[in-house]
C-alpha cells in the first residue's frame, strides 16, 4: 500500500513536488489523525450536551446567551 | 576707507577727493559684483543654491534626476534616489494538493507575512482545516485570545496549529465557500512573533466567522507552512502568500 501523496512548493525556486510520503511523514499523519477524530468526537458529544441542555432548559440559544450577557 | 554695512563694499570717504571717484566706483561695482555671482551661483536651468559654510557665498546644487528626492547627506541638501519601501510582493501562488500542501523556502527578506488561503475544498469528508509552520507539528506554541460566531478558537487543545476556523467543527467538505488570512509580524525573528488570523466557512451550509490574535513562540524564523485537512486529500483551494516591507 502506498503512502498519501503530499504537495511541496518551494517558493524561492518556483518548483512543485508531488510526492508519497516518507514513513516518518506517515506515522506523524496517522498521530494527527487519531488526534482530531479524538478533537471531532469531543466537539460533537460537547455540542450534543449543549443542546440537551438547552432543551432541558426549555430555552434557545440566543436565550442562554442573553441570560449570560 | 568706508565699506558698507552688509556685504563690505568699498566706497569712498565722505571727504574723499572727487578725482578719485572713478576708481573708487569700479572697486565698488567690483565688489557688488562678486557678491552678486556669489549669492546667485545657479547656471542651469532648474539650479537651487545653499548657504554654504563661508558668509555671503552659496553652493549651486544642480537639478537631480527624474524620481530623485531632495534629503540631506553630511548636513547639507543633496538629490537621492528614494529606498523601494513599504508595499506587498506577491512571493508564491500554491494550489492545494494531496494530504498536506506546503510552502517551503519563504524568503527572509521581509519584515512581515501575509497568508491568505481560500476555496478550499477536500476529496472525501467534512474536516479540520489547519496550518503549521516549519514542518513540525510540535514545538509551536499558539497562543491568544480570539472572538468568533462560536464558542471555540482558532487554537488547537495542544497549541501547535492554528485551526483555520473553530476547533470544534470540520468545514463543510465541498463548499469552497471559505477564506481565512493570517498576518505574521517580524516572521524571520527567533522570539516570539506576533500574528492575526480571521477567516470565514461553512458548516452544514451555515456561515462561521472568527478572527484571533497571539504569538508564536518557536525559537525559530518561519521558512514554511503546511496547509492540510483531517477530511482526506485536498481537490482545490489556494494559498498566496506576500511578503511585507
Amino acid at each position: 500500500m502506498t503512502n498519501p501523496i503530499i504537495r511541496i512548493h518551494d517558493a524561492e525556486a518556483n518548483e512543485i513536488i508531488d510526492r508519497e510520503m516518507t514513513q516518518a511523514e506517515f506515522a506523524e499523519y496517522k498521530k494527527d489523525q487519531e488526534k482530531f477524530a479524538k478533537q471531532k468526537v469531543e466537539g460533537e458529544a460537547k455540542a450534543q450536551a449543549k443542546a440537551e441542555l438547552l432543551e432541558r432548559l426549555g430555552i434557545t440559544a440566543d436565550e442562554a446567551k442573553l441570560l449570560l450577557a | 576707507m568706508a565699506t558698507t554695512t552688509n556685504y563690505g563694499w568699498t566706497t569712498p570717504d565722505d571727504t574723499a577727493l572727487v578725482k578719485d571717484g572713478a576708481s573708487a566706483i569700479r572697486t565698488l561695482g567690483s565688489s557688488v559684483d562678486t557678491t552678486t555671482k556669489n549669492l546667485n551661483p545657479e547656471t542651469t536651468l532648474a539650479d537651487i543654491a545653499y548657504r554654504s559654510s563661508t558668509a555671503n557665498v552659496k553652493t549651486r546644487l544642480g537639478i537631480g534626476s527624474t524620481g530623485q528626492v531632495l534629503t540631506v547627506a553630511g548636513g547639507v541638501p543633496t538629490w537621492a534616489t528614494p529606498a523601494a519601501g513599504g508595499g506587498m510582493t506577491l512571493l508564491s501562488t500554491t494550489t492545494l494538493s494531496g494530504a498536506s500542501t506546503t510552502v517551503s523556502s519563504i524568503s527572509q527578506d521581509y519584515q512581515n507575512l501575509l497568508i491568505r488561503i481560500f476555496g478550499a475544498t477536500n476529496d472525501t469528508a467534512d474536516g479540520y482545516w489547519y496550518v503549521y509552520t516549519n514542518g513540525a507539528l510540535d514545538g509551536h506554541n499558539y497562543a491568544g485570545i480570539s472572538g468568533s460566531s462560536s464558542a471555540d478558537s482558532p487554537f488547537a487543545t495542544r497549541n501547535n496549529v492554528l485551526h483555520l476556523g473553530n476547533t470544534g467543527q470540520t468545514h463543510d467538505r465541498t463548499s469552497a465557500n471559505n477564506a481565512h488570512q493570517i498576518l505574521f509580524v517580524d516572521y524571520t525573528a527567533t522570539t516570539i512573533k506576533p500574528f492575526i488570523i480571521s477567516g470565514t466557512y461553512q458548516r452544514t451550509a451555515a456561515y462561521f466567522e472568527y478572527n484571533a490574535g497571539g504569538a508564536n513562540t518557536k525559537a525559530a524564523a518561519i521558512t514554511s507552512i503546511t496547509v492540510k485537512n483531517d477530511g482526506g486529500n485536498s481537490s482545490a483551494g489556494t494559498i498566496k502568500i506576500w511578503g511585507i516591507k
